[in-house]
């Protein structure tokens, strides 16, 4: 699904974010990538959606190698994605609907069709009851599940999330992870970025440790070769 | 109110271009005869003016005919005319020429050889005059279009601006639309639009304000300009120029848009 061949990433000269990463992804995983503040783990997620580039290093999603796709038609490469960032990046002078629809407008779904998904995304994360409220009327927690649902609505084939229960409390990053968990049952490939050791030792199949940039190590739980 | 600008030129320069094309719709060359003409001497200049391709119509106006419309012209001249005890106008013929005749160098020819026909005195044609308003009303649509060029051109600029104030301040949106897989055309039609938009109402209301200065001119400000009234006056914009006014808005409002988010929407 996702592979990524001695990717590499300088930002400044002398300093290397990534250092020849090499990565085979399969369809179904779900991936915790964990290391270190400054280890290189939101750069990796920003280079699978193609938001950077890497320095060296081939990446292929899909059977595509996605650094020869123009600018131009990346777009199609992110509607086979879902994201979550760390900081939410909710449109604020928007409700919560519309948040969650925006990734549908941009596909041209029908409205009534937008009305079925969004409610059902929202009801994943438990907050269809809050559809209509504006996310600075909602908790902390509450705004990152919002863009949690943003992101799953199109039902894409990869969801990448970063840190997605940072400054979470435990009972609630444990309820985000179960819908990480519920929606890679249903067949999306799910990579999380996170340094939450707890949550990675109850939650995690596979995982990538990564430190200065290097991967340090990889682990392959048996619940996941089940 | 650059496109006000233009249009108020345009409108002047309609008006005079109006009264310029009436002039030269009625052009008459005027042969002032000797007062003592014989007969002959008129049918052999009638048939001498008859003569031209030029010329559609010919009319004499005899002495008394001529006093008689100078007093009905000028009522108020009327004092002097008695005070002179003596019918001042001589005989004329008045030869209505074909509309654009005037153009023609040839005309000064036919003239000249009237005027030296025996009885014929001498010939009056406001050919300069016709000639005059139409260069008034060339310049005035001149300088319209270089005050209304600039204007447009500042207005290009402010809708630029307040569409990159709008990018700045949708930045977070428009970085979302392109995370989730926005497509450029998605992004920038909004923009596209509201420039369009602004650049079309901005037309529309010079030309309701053009049309309100039109109608408000001669009721406040035409009477004290007496006589020049009809010259300084203002006409309404034809269907085509008032399309091409909100054809020029709607292109300047894209344009600007365009140039706004090319510079300041790497998408």
């Amino acid at each position: 699904m996702i592979e990524l061949y001695h990717i590499s990433k300088q930002y400044e000269a002398g300093q290397w974010a990534l250092l020849d990463v090499n990565l085979h992804v399969l369809k179904g995983d779900f991936w915790f990538i964990t290391g270190p503040s400054g280890s290189g783990k939101s750069t990796l997620l920003k280079i699978i959606f193609r938001e950077i580039l890497p320095s060296r290093g081939q990446i292929v999603v899909d059977g595509i190698n996605i650094l020869r796709i123009p600018d131009h038609r990346i777009y199609q490469l992110r509607r086979t994605m879902g994201i979550v960032f760390q900081d939410f990046r909710l449109i604020f002078h928007k409700r919560v609907f519309e948040n969650v629809a925006i990734g549908l407008h941009v596909l041209g779904v029908p409205l009534k069709e937008i009305r079925r998904r969004v409610f059902n995304a929202l009801r994943l994360v438990s907050l269809h009851q809050k559809m209509w409220e504006y996310p600075s009327h909602l908790s902390y927690g509450e705004q990152q599940r919002v863009a949690i649902a943003r992101a799953v609505v199109n039902e894409p084939q990869i969801l990448l999330a970063d840190e997605p229960t940072g400054n979470l409390d435990p009972e609630l990053a444990s309820e985000i992870m179960g819908v990480f968990k519920e929606i890679n049952r249903q067949g999306t490939t799910v990579i999380i970025c996170s340094h939450d050791k707890e949550l990675i030792r109850h939650f995690g199949d596979k995982i990538l440790f990564l430190f200065k940039g290097k991967i340090i190590g990889k682990e392959v739980l048996p619940s996941s070769k089940k | 109110m650059s496109f006000l600008i233009l249009g108020v030129f345009f409108s002047l320069s309609n008006n005079l271009q109006h009264i310029a094309d009436d002039m030269s719709e009625s052009m008459v060359v005027v042969f002032f005869l000797s007062p003592d003409v014989t007969p002959e001497d008129l049918r052999h200049i009638e048939a001498g003016i008859k003569a031209s391709p030029y010329v559609v119509r010919v009319d004499y106006v005899g002495r008394q005919q001529a006093w008689e419309r100078f007093q009905k012209n000028f009522p108020e001249l009327q004092e002097i005319l008695k005070n002179l005890g003596t019918n001042p106008f001589p005989p004329s013929f008045e030869a209505t020429l074909q509309k654009d005749a005037f153009r023609s160098d040839e005309i000064l020819g036919f003239i000249k050889e009237i005027t030296n026909i025996t009885g014929v005195e001498d010939a009056q044609f406001n050919r300069d005059w016709v000639q005059k308003m139409q260069s008034m009303s060339r310049l005035a649509r001149a300088i319209g279009l270089f005050l209304g060029g600039i204007l447009v051109l500042a207005s290009f600029f402010i809708i630029s601006n307040v569409i990159r104030l709008n990018v700045f301040a949708r930045k977070a949106e428009i970085e979302i639309l392109r995370l989730v897989g926005a497509t450029n055309t998605f992004i920038r039609l909004p923009f596209l639009l509201e420039g369009l938009t602004l650049g079309i109402l901005g037309s529309l209301l010079s030309l309701a304000l053009l049309f309100v200065l039109i109608r408000l001119f001669p009721v406040y400000l035409g009477h004290s300009l007496g006589p020049l009234q009809e010259i300084v006056g203002f006409r309404a914009l034809t269907p085509p120029q008032s399309l091409a006014m909100v054809a020029g808005g709607a292109l300047m409002g894209v344009l600007g848009s365009m140039s706004s988010l090319a510079r300041f929407l790497k998408i």
